[in-house]
């Protein structure tokens, strides 16, 4: 494959659509914390989709159909077809569904599918939401229960990071990529390597880099209270004898876990679930009487996917998509507020802000050093937190960053909210090896 | 002419098994696949015949393993990175790259392109094809 990639050109809706309401869980380890040890599938998806619906001032008998996301549910759930299993959990019993899972860009693709069903005229109003168990596995508890079959109807055990990095194995082709051996042990430190060469800047200030994207995000999770992990470095620094922050993030307690990439510049999976409602914007007034906030129009999602032994493969299917949805939409960089990154490899949150033109071009490393991408900075990126902080319920975290998003946008995030308040916001999702999305997203006047 | 219905696959690695690296050229413009799959992604053509690859190559990246990237299997390898490759033929993939450490990596990180030799590689159960660092 050569390095130009083959591209799309992307037509505007039918009509216009929106994101009237949004619901998301915590971000939690649930066999960790006797309150939440036991919930299951549909008890998550069920809680997003309902303050989902609540926050759009609707309800289960507005809502034509659903989308349901989830990106492993025969390891995570031991199911082929987990939108029907939650079926009649939130009130849509009998309505319409699809399952679909694109692995860690699921809940980004969830709002390309919503956005086209509605777009299309077929249905005025869906759901579409995602729930992941990436921290526990149903658990074979009885003597005759197997990993396959457990038979205890809802208990469930730590995943070990073993069995989680097999399983991470199904994201890549059989046939040729494991073969190759290089692909799916490139997509921890391409990206940072590529920019280290590019951009002409030092292994060291790279590593610097690497670790302020984790002590941002970290700044940005301490004032969320969905968040997983809130301690800020600063303070985790402290208590084990570090005068300075950086000391502690270049320290063995943050080991080099790649060639560039450290510790906790990788996600923290976990278990939560998301939903947002997608309405036509001018069924608004019939469909969502009781809406109490500004609706969040969907300009354009750009999709490229580029597999993993396809060189630079995060970063050519970000410019492509990057590509199409300046395109199509004409927004200008420059007119972006607020950036999402699917960062469960950090350095994703770097490179994909300048490929879209939020930083500036070998420029942006300094932004992040300098701490203009935290909440309070000039230029904030992943408010909530990010993959490795916030965490990574794998197919929840798109809608999640969604849910973030729009909350921003609607001037609701208390301690954390961004100093302007964002009218466009752009979030690239990522995942799968490797499907890429980028949405950008308006509130209507 | 009409797509076939073809083990592209099995051949592939039953040429590896014989000392040949396969790939697929596209009869309409020329561009080799590599590894080798049914249509062309420059031009769309699913004409396509097989060539054998001359194993010349460039790489233009490095990156070396690590905890995270290497298993116990890849011991076998020696000293490797990971990295893009680019075929004389013009195919891009991510590859392996032998006689790569952590001492000759600056220097010829200063050099990319370097270029490499493809090599077919015996894994368990089936070979593969990596490459090895051209001496200049």
């Amino acid at each position: 494959m050569n390095k130009n990639m083959n591209q799309t050109t992307l037509h505007p809706y039918s009509r216009s659509v929106s994101i009237i309401g949004v619901g998301c869980t915590p971000f939690m380890y649930t066999v960790d914390n006797p309150e939440t040890n036991g919930l299951t599938e549909g008890e998550m998806f069920g809680y997003a989709a309902l303050k989902a619906m609540e926050d759009a001032g609707v309800t289960p008998k507005d809502v034509d159909y659903y989308f349901h996301g989830e990106a492993s549910p025969l390891n995570g759930s031991n199911y082929l077809t987990p939108n029907i299993q939650i079926g009649n959990w939130f009130g849509m019993k009998g309505k319409g569904s699809i399952h679909h899972s694109e692995a860690c860009c699921t809940g980004y693709l969830a709002i390309e599918q919503a956005v086209n069903a509605v777009a299309s005229g077929k249905y005025n109003c869906v759901l579409t939401g995602a729930v992941e168990f990436g921290d526990s596995v149903p658990a074979p508890f009885g003597p005759n229960d197997t990993v396959e079959t457990p038979k205890h109807p809802y208990k469930r055990e730590k995943m070990p990071m073993e069995r989680f990095l097999a399983t991470t194995m199904w994201l890549y082709d059989r046939n040729y990529a494991r073969s190759l051996i290089a692909p799916m042990n490139l997509i921890y430190d391409d990206v940072a390597e590529d920019y280290v060469r590019t951009r002409g800047i030092s292994s060291q200030e790279m590593d610097d880099t690497l670790n302020w994207m984790a002590i941002n995000n970290r700044r940005n999770a301490a004032k969320n209270p969905l968040a997983l992990e809130r301690k800020e470095f600063a303070e985790i620094a402290k208590e084990k004898g570090f005068d300075n922050v950086m000391d502690y993030m270049r320290s063995p307690y943050n080991p080099k876990m790649g060639d560039l990439l450290r510790m906790e510049g990788m996600e923290r999976k976990c278990d939560g679930a998301a939903a947002c409602i997608v309405c036509a914007t001018d069924m608004i007034p019939q469909i969502a009487k009781n809406l109490k906030h500004k609706p969040i129009e969907v300009l354009g999602i750009g999709s490229a996917a580029c597999e993993s032994t396809n060189p630079h493969f995060e970063i050519r299917a970000t410019e492509e998509a990057v590509r199409q949805v300046y395109e199509l939409t004409k927004v200008k960089p420059e007119e972006i507020d607020l950036f999402f990154a699917n960062d469960f490899i950090i350095t994703s949150h770097l490179y994909a802000a300048e490929i879209a033109g939020y930083l500036p071009y070998g420029e942006g490393w300094k932004y992040i050093c300098e701490g203009r991408t935290a909440y309070d900075g000039d230029k904030p990126i992943n408010t909530n937190g990010g993959r490795t902080s916030f965490g990574h319920a794998h197919a929840a975290s798109g809608l999640a960053d969604m849910y973030e998003a729009c909350m921003q946008m609607r001037g609701e995030c208390g301690e954390r909210q961004v100093k302007k308040l964002p009218k466009t916001t752009m979030l690239r999702g990522y995942g799968g090896s490797q499907n890429v999305a980028t949405i950008i997203i308006r509130t209507a006047d | 002419m009409s797509i076939k219905l073809e083990k592209v696959v099995e051949k592939f690695y039953l040429g590896l098994e014989e000392g040949k690296i396969l790939g697929r050229k596209c009869c309409s413009c020329g561009a080799v696949e590599f590894p080798p799959v049914y249509a062309c992604n420059e031009c769309g053509c699913w004409d396509m015949e097989w060539v054998e690859i001359d194993g010349e190559a460039e790489m233009h990246s490095i990156v070396l393993p690590a905890a995270l990237s290497s298993k116990p299997e890849y011991k076998a390898l020696g000293k490797y990175a990971y990295g893009e490759i680019v075929l004389k033929e013009g195919s891009r993939f991510n590859g392996v790259v032998r006689g790569i450490t952590k001492k000759n990596r600056a220097e010829l990180t200063a050099k990319l392109p370097i270029k490499v030799k493809a090599a077919i590689y015996q894994r368990d159960g089936y070979k593969t094809v990596v490459f090895d660092l051209v001496e200049e």
